[in-house]
């Protein structure tokens, strides 16, 4: 973990690297919330194994990644010479690394945890809209940094999002017994990936930077069609997809097991959907880069 | 699982729904300034729009077994054929009329 969080830390050393391991954070407090929902009953699941387990194991990455995402915070901030509590975003980290101390060190400490659970419930239910609202802040104040950032974020995710499609893909082409859990897992990932890196970042740069700087040099250079037709076009066109990831990642929830290594149907059906979203993905990317060209071409002229 | 095409059922719906919409907002400039209205901009009404009949269509189908029955929405492979259909229908719908604008401008 701290491997992972030291070579983020290497390869970006301003605000993306902060931000990426938060993503990871928030992947994991999802999935620490759903293990911990599974303990109680709550979601129910045909053969639970050793969640307990899982669910300690995440917390502890969890909490290790948010100390890392800490720690860096506080480094990019004394490198510009910035208190960590002067803002809401590091207040609010602040209190995030309270909460996870919190819910981790009694977990692993006390025998006797039947009076401890309560609180670690509220908590854990307290910490998911604070890091919501956290990373949130802490994306606009980076967006706000550098916007150049924000479209690398924006196609980074959707790299990403079309490498789990081809792993969810493969799942489906070449299903054993662990299949149906590894696609699911990478179905999460795609809508996540797809909403905040590509429909929320994306979008936010639509909006406050592509109309006001980027639109006008494209209409006044030789390529004007690079907007009225594939920017106008791709701007609606993108809506459809992560309503697609959306209805994929639920298709694999409510699929149970049997039905998916039994049913060679229901994983061609899934197969085409996967399809239709990479080739979605795939048709963002080449939309984005003849207006990212049409772009350059019109600064130049 | 015998309903298991429910969500990709609310998707081709929802995508051909929202896909009438941008078209319509293409070709009709007052109904573009009344979802501009609506959220400030175009594109947030149109996202907004996407994912409220999204959550719409997906709750009316969980809820009615009437329309989960009379829409074959047991059919996986129906469903996500004309998911397909609809999803590719509509963005070559969408790029026609920007060219057919872009053409006549």
């Amino acid at each position: 973990m701290l491997l992972v969080i030291g070579g983020i830390a290497l390869v970006y050393e301003r605000w993306i690297g902060h931000a990426l391991i938060a993503i990871i954070s928030l992947a994991l407090m999802v999935y620490a919330l759903t293990t911990g929902a599974i303990l109680k009953g709550r979601i129910k699941k045909k053969s639970p194994g050793n969640v307990i387990k899982l669910h300690k194991r995440v917390g502890i990455y969890f909490g290790a990644l948010i100390l890392g995402s800490f720690i860096y915070g506080l480094w990019l901030r004394l490198e510009n010479g910035e208190s960590i509590l002067a803002s809401v975003h590091g207040k609010l980290g602040l209190i995030i690394l309270l909460i996870g101390v919190l819910q981790v060190i009694p977990s692993l400490i006390l025998k006797n945890r039947a009076s401890y659970r309560i609180l670690h419930k509220i908590m854990g239910y307290s910490l998911a809209p604070i890091l919501i609202i956290d990373a949130s802040w802490g994306l606009h104040n980076g967006v706000i940094a550098g916007t150049k950032n924000l479209v690398l974020f924006h196609s980074i995710t959707g790299g990403l999002s079309a490498l789990l499609l081809v792993w969810i893909i493969i799942e489906m082409l070449y299903p054993a017994d662990r299949s149906l859990g590894r696609a699911r897992i990478a179905s999460y990932l795609t809508a996540l990936l797809i909403t905040a890196g590509c429909w929320i970042a994306g979008g936010y740069n639509y909006l406050t930077v592509y109309g006001s700087q980027v639109k006008p040099v494209i209409l006044a250079g030789p390529h004007p069609w690079a907007h009225e037709v594939v920017m106008e076009a791709k701007e609606h066109i993108f809506v459809f997809l992560p309503i697609i990831a959306f209805a994929l990642s639920i298709t694999l929830f409510a699929l149970d097991r049997d039905a998916f290594l039994g049913d060679a149907k229901s994983r061609r059906a899934l197969t085409i959907t996967a399809c239709l979203a990479l080739f979605m993905v795939l048709l963002m990317f080449l939309m984005g880069a003849v207006i990212s060209n049409a772009g350059h071409t019109g600064a130049e002229a | 699982m015998k309903e298991s095409a429910t969500s990709i059922a609310s998707a081709a719906i929802t995508i051909f729904l929202t896909g009438c919409i941008i078209i319509a907002h293409d070709v009709s400039t007052g109904f573009r300034q009344s979802l501009a209205a609506l959220t400030g901009h175009h594109w947030i009404s149109v996202s907004v729009v996407a994912i409220v009949l999204f959550v719409l269509s997906l709750v009316l189908l969980l809820g009615s077994k009437n329309a989960r029955k009379s829409l074959k929405v047991y059919d996986i492979k129906l469903w996500s054929t004309a998911l397909m259909a609809v999803t590719l229908i509509m963005i070559l719908g969408i790029l026609a009329v920007l060219i057919a604008r872009y053409l006549a401008d």
